[in-house]
């Protein structure tokens, strides 16, 4: 089902332009450049982010804290082997992405586990690098109280979707 | 954070210091090539949704909620908060940041603060709705999952709860600061 939707807008969209009368090629073209410029902007916030996560990784501090922090999170009802994910989720999609296909390996597509993990990666974000590519084109040097609000939501989250996915 | 892993390194592995920093920054390449790539597509089909009026009348859709939620009264700037939070919800997360950083850039006062309106983005984007999350089920698809799309209710009721959470959050601690703000002048 879901494969047929964005081809089904963009056809949408096409003909909709034809019917307005509008010069498709000419918009898109114009539209496409200003990529450029914008990733060129962005570059030096997602590098220092990323530089900052592998660090986090290789030093053994992300594992150490998810062993740290696991009888916490076990106690919000958060298995052991989700703490990962939950904390490397708001830095790094790519990131969170390799490890939800780490889960999907080790514990099978349809567990639990995966199911939750799942769903953790649907309700979340991450803050870390939107909050930083966001306001890297402004003036703003201080987010008041955004992030902490944005890691609440997001734990929230977590601990609702162990719950939904023991009874869905 | 770099501070602390770099001391932990110093002590357990120095070499992989200088290597992993210029790995990262070289993934920190790969990623904007991709993005480039991913945003050139999508903003030559946003000039086209803005060009063709559509734009506009998205954003008279969600312009009474946008309205009361962010506060904003420019309609330019609603319109570009309301082709975020419609990216977003369709799982393209990559379509939303140009418009975000957009509607970012013309809600700065140039205070060096945020104020409201950009918190309230952030915290929305943060719990980012999400109607299909299509790049998740993708992956689970190609794990072998029975159903891959099984977890498309569970995710919706968790992130919409979760954004509503979230903007209840925005408005009462805008209103705690508010207040505090006040008695501290008086």
């Amino acid at each position: 089902m879901s494969v047929y939707i964005l081809p089904v807008l963009f056809v949408t969209l096409f003909v909709y332009c034809t019917f307005k009368k509008i010069n498709t090629y000419d918009h898109f073209v114009k539209g496409a450049k200003g990529a450029i410029k914008l990733v060129v902007d962005i570059f030096p916030f997602i590098a220092a982010i990323l530089i900052a996560v592998a660090l986090l990784r290789v030093s053994g501090i992300t594992s150490f804290l998810a062993n740290l922090l696991s009888p916490f999170f076990n106690a919000l009802g958060i298995p052991t082997e989700l703490v990962e994910l939950v904390l490397l989720r708001p830095f790094t999609g790519s990131g969170s992405y390799g490890i939800l296909e780490n889960i999907f390996a080790t514990y099978g597509a349809d567990s639990y586990i995966s199911r939750c993990a799942c769903v953790i990666m649907g309700c979340s974000e991450t803050i870390f690098y939107v909050a930083t590519v966001y306001i890297s084109q402004t003036k703003v040097k201080k987010l008041l109280y955004a992030i902490p609000v944005a890691l609440v939501c997001s734990l929230v989250g977590t601990i609702l979707a162990c719950l939904i996915c023991k009874v869905m | 954070m770099m501070l602390s892993s770099i001391l932990v390194l110093l002590v357990t592995n120095p070499s992989a210091v200088l290597a992993e920093m210029l790995s990262a920054s070289a993934s920190a390449l790969e990623l904007c090539i991709q993005l480039c790539a991913v945003y050139c597509v999508w903003l030559g089909i946003i000039e086209l949704v803005e060009a063709s009026g559509l734009g506009e009348k998205l954003a008279k859709l969600l312009r009474p909620l946008i309205k009361k939620i962010f506060r904003v009264e420019s309609q330019e700037t609603q319109k570009l908060i309301a082709m975020n939070i419609s990216a977003n919800m369709l799982g393209l997360g990559n379509a939303s940041t140009p418009m975000g950083i957009k509607a970012m850039q013309a809600l700065d006062d140039g205070s060096g603060k945020a104020n409201f309106a950009m918190i309230m983005l952030i915290v929305v984007n943060a719990t980012s709705i999400q109607l299909l999350p299509t790049t998740v089920i993708g992956l689970r698809a190609s794990a072998g999952s029975a159903n891959p799309a099984d977890i498309i209710f569970p995710t919706l009721i968790v992130t919409f709860l979760t954004t509503v959470l979230g903007i209840v959050l925005v408005f009462t601690l805008d209103k705690l600061l508010r207040k505090k703000k006040k008695g501290g002048a008086t």
